[in-house]
């Protein structure tokens, strides 16, 4: 009998168990879980930096830092040289045939790279939608040389680290985006003659200080700063070496200026042009008055194998430089913010292909 | 004998509450479907709205500065209706609460982005461009995982109550056989001792259980398909119609920033294609799904004719026409054809969500009562048990 007794109350407790158990859990869930990186994400910002920042940041090469260059003396002379203009443009509408100009007019329209948020180089104007600026005038005016129209434009917008691979895998004729000739660069692709001759220089907060107080006068004063520059530019491999500055990369200098007006970064680098239309942009921000620490000499890019659009871009420009559209167009764009406008930079040539 | 009795007189009680428990616990799941449903309904309605504040906010942008006053309006309702939802989300189930808390985060730095974006468009300033690129970004970055895990909670929680409330049935078949075992080696037991063929308590007390067993296991079996074909039908037809309104959107604002990358926004076509192909596959879902009658096909097709079109213009360098186009509201243009996609697809959303919560509702509303009813056979058959081994005890005295 004892048996019965142990079964019956091995049976109730079991029930009661799983009673309990079943009543208890129902309607209760564990919590929906947050994504790995919500939080890590939330605290970066701007343009791209949450791959351009932490890479970038320490990157500085610490020891091997080279003394900033004084004036603007440090140009890269051996590779101004472009490829000498034809004696004579084909008239507009005519272009050789087998050229490459002839393969742009028989398409419509040429393809340009260009940027769409430096204001005054190229920059979209939000109330008309189009892209303007001095680099876009002077496609505007290969685009008179090839078509007799200077609206036969496709603009592509690229960023900053999009101009050597967009030349490279032939997507556009030609990069009109406030492009500094390089040696570097020219292994890749091929530059028409100077432009513009701009330098680099320093952005930082009205009213900002060094850590003693006294006056922002340059790189140096930045120790410990933020500093920030687009990826892949000149800019940044110059912003690498000052010590003790830690480097933020951005997608454009547009992206830079986001950081900065977030509180993110403490500065920015750039040319004086590109400066120039960033501060317009900002009443808060101050580019440093002293004279640029590099020589940065513009250049259109253009596929490394096109050299006879090379010629028939400088012979372009050529023309500009002698007609006054050059001063002209620096007038309407750059004066304001850099002052008058100077002679343009001489042509080099001389390169062979 | 007395042993026997007690035992037969627990066990029978314990069916009782194990009945009563099978049918609590189907009503129960089926209360929590409904209200988890509800929750992935509201989460859907939140994501529909993030996505289609952005694609109004990143189409206002193609058209400049002077975004068009009644896509403005359109993006303010959204996110309007998008933060007051996730309040509402928060209220409905805890378990959310963090993630909405992110989430609401979130979609505070995206609005305050956005007008930043506005405050420098307005002003022809080209940073502007910048803020709206980062807004979206950031929206897709932050914002979107958190909704994806959101959708994907609900969506395991809604699967866990409907095999809740299918496997309701086996408290009652478990328990309600061993009861019967128990109640026929009794009534074996007893025929031997007493030398009598059957004790009719007792018999009686097993025929109550076995009526009891067969009854609620038919009636639960009617939940289990009640609930499949719920969960097949217009519960699968409502997820289909809300991931394809999501897509859509998306799909919208891609296209619009594949316009603002001009030239560059190969990523953001790829991102349309995607999206394009996840809108077919919920409609296909949907045209393969038979319950929800009187449904028509969502007019999806149009706005892709017009997308193909703005690609065609913009592939062929003519920019500006694509924009035109892209945000034009004219019969053809990208928003005319997306808004009648839109309005055909939020009715039908209401619609398929209604039925799917009133289908559920409606499907136990006899299962309290069940549910005593089960609890009162338990009583009966232990008072049954009882009686018949107290008869053959009597004779022993």
């Amino acid at each position: 009998m004892t048996a019965g007794r142990v079964a019956s109350a091995v049976a109730t407790m079991v029930a009661v168990g799983l009673l309990a158990t079943a009543c208890s859990s129902a309607g209760v869930y564990k919590p929906t879980p947050l994504p790995g990186s919500a939080t890590a994400v939330a605290a970066s910002g701007g343009g791209a930096p949450a791959t351009g920042a932490a890479p970038s940041t320490g990157a500085s090469p610490q020891g091997t830092a080279t003394p900033a260059p004084s004036g603007t003396a440090v140009v890269t002379a051996n590779c101004l040289p472009s490829y000498a203009p034809p004696a004579e443009l084909p008239p507009p509408g005519q272009m050789p045939p087998g050229s490459t100009m002839s393969r742009i007019q028989s398409r419509g329209r040429l393809v340009a790279g260009v940027s769409a948020d430096t204001l005054l180089l190229g920059s979209r104007n939000p109330i008309s939608g189009r892209i303007e600026g001095f680099d876009i005038d002077l496609l505007h005016a290969i685009s008179q040389a090839i078509f007799g129209d200077p609206d036969r434009l496709e603009l592509r917008v690229i960023t900053a680290a999009q101009r050597l691979p967009v030349l490279e895998d032939g997507s556009v004729d030609i990069v009109a985006r406030n492009m500094t000739i390089t040696c570097a660069r020219w292994k890749d692709i091929a530059f028409s003659s100077e432009y513009y001759r701009s330098g680099q220089k320093v952005m930082v907060r009205l009213g900002d200080t060094t850590a003693s107080g006294g006056r922002i006068t340059g790189m140096r004063d930045l120790a410990g700063k933020k500093v920030c520059a687009p990826n892949g530019s000149t800019s940044m491999d110059e912003l690498r070496t000052f010590p003790g500055l830690q480097p933020v990369g951005a997608d454009t200098h547009t992206g830079c200026l986001v950081l900065f007006q977030q509180g993110k970064v403490d500065a920015i680098t750039g040319d004086d042009t590109v400066l120039a239309g960033l501060a317009a942009q900002d009443p808060y921000a101050h580019v440093v008055q002293a004279p640029a620490f590099t020589a940065e000499p513009y250049g259109l890019g253009i596929g490394k194998g096109n050299v006879d659009f090379v010629r028939f871009v400088n012979g372009v420009l050529a023309e500009l430089r002698a007609d006054g559209r050059w001063q002209k167009s620096y007038n309407r764009w750059l004066a304001d913010a850099l002052g008058k406008a100077p002679n343009p930079p001489a042509a080099v040539y001389g390169r062979t292909p | 004998m007395r042993a026997l009795g007690g035992l037969a007189v627990v066990v029978t009680l314990v069916f009782g509450l194990a009945a009563g428990q099978a049918f609590r616990a189907a009503d129960g799941a089926l209360a929590r479907a409904a209200a988890n449903t509800d929750q992935l309904v509201r989460i859907q309605a939140i994501q529909t709205h993030v996505v289609q504040a952005d694609a109004d906010a990143t189409n206002a942008f193609l058209v400049g500065g002077l975004e068009p006053a009644g896509q403005r309006a359109d993006y303010t309702a959204a996110v309007a209706a998008a933060s007051q939802l996730i309040a509402e989300a928060a209220q409905n189930q805890p378990a959310d609460g963090r993630a909405l808390g992110a989430l609401n985060q979130a979609l505070l730095d995206y609005a305050t982005e956005i007008e930043q974006a506005r405050a420098n468009n307005r002003q022809g300033l080209p940073i502007g461009a910048q803020y709206l690129k980062d807004a979206s970004a950031h929206l897709r970055s932050d914002a979107v995982p958190l909704l994806k895990n959101l959708v994907t909670a609900n969506t395991a929680r809604v699967g866990t109550e409907f095999d809740n409330a299918r496997r309701a049935s086996l408290w009652l078949v478990v328990f309600g056989l061993l009861t019967l075992l128990v109640l026929v080696l009794c009534l074996v037991w007893l025929a031997r001792r007493t030398r009598r063929l059957v004790n009719v308590p007792v018999a009686g007390a097993a025929l109550v259980v076995l009526v009891a067993l067969v009854l609620g296991t038919v009636g639960l079996a009617g939940i289990s398909r009640h609930v499949e074909a719920t969960r097949s039908g217009v519960y699968a037809a409502t997820l289909s119609t809300a991931k394809a309104r999501i897509a859509a959107f998306d799909a919208k604002s891609n296209e619009s920033l594949t316009l603002v990358a001009r030239g560059s926004g190969s990523a953001f076509e790829k991102a349309w294609t995607s999206s394009d192909a996840a809108v077919r596959a919920e409609l296909a879902r949907l045209n393969a799904n038979p319950s929800p009658s009187g449904q028509q096909t969502l007019p999806w097709a149009g706005y892709e004719a017009a997308h193909r079109k703005i690609r065609a213009l913009d592939n062929a360098g003519d920019w500006d026409a694509s924009v035109a186009l892209a945000t034009g509201t004219g019969s053809g243009s990208g928003n005319a054809s997306f808004a009648s996609f839109d309005t055909a697809s939020e009715r039908q959303l209401a619609t398929l969500s209604r039925q799917t919560a009133s289908g559920l509702h409606e499907a136990g509303g006899w299962l309290p009562f069940a549910g005593a009813l089960g609890v009162l056979a338990g009583l009966l058959a232990a008072v049954l048990s009882w009686w018949g081994v107290s008869l053959r005890l009597a004779e022993y005295r």
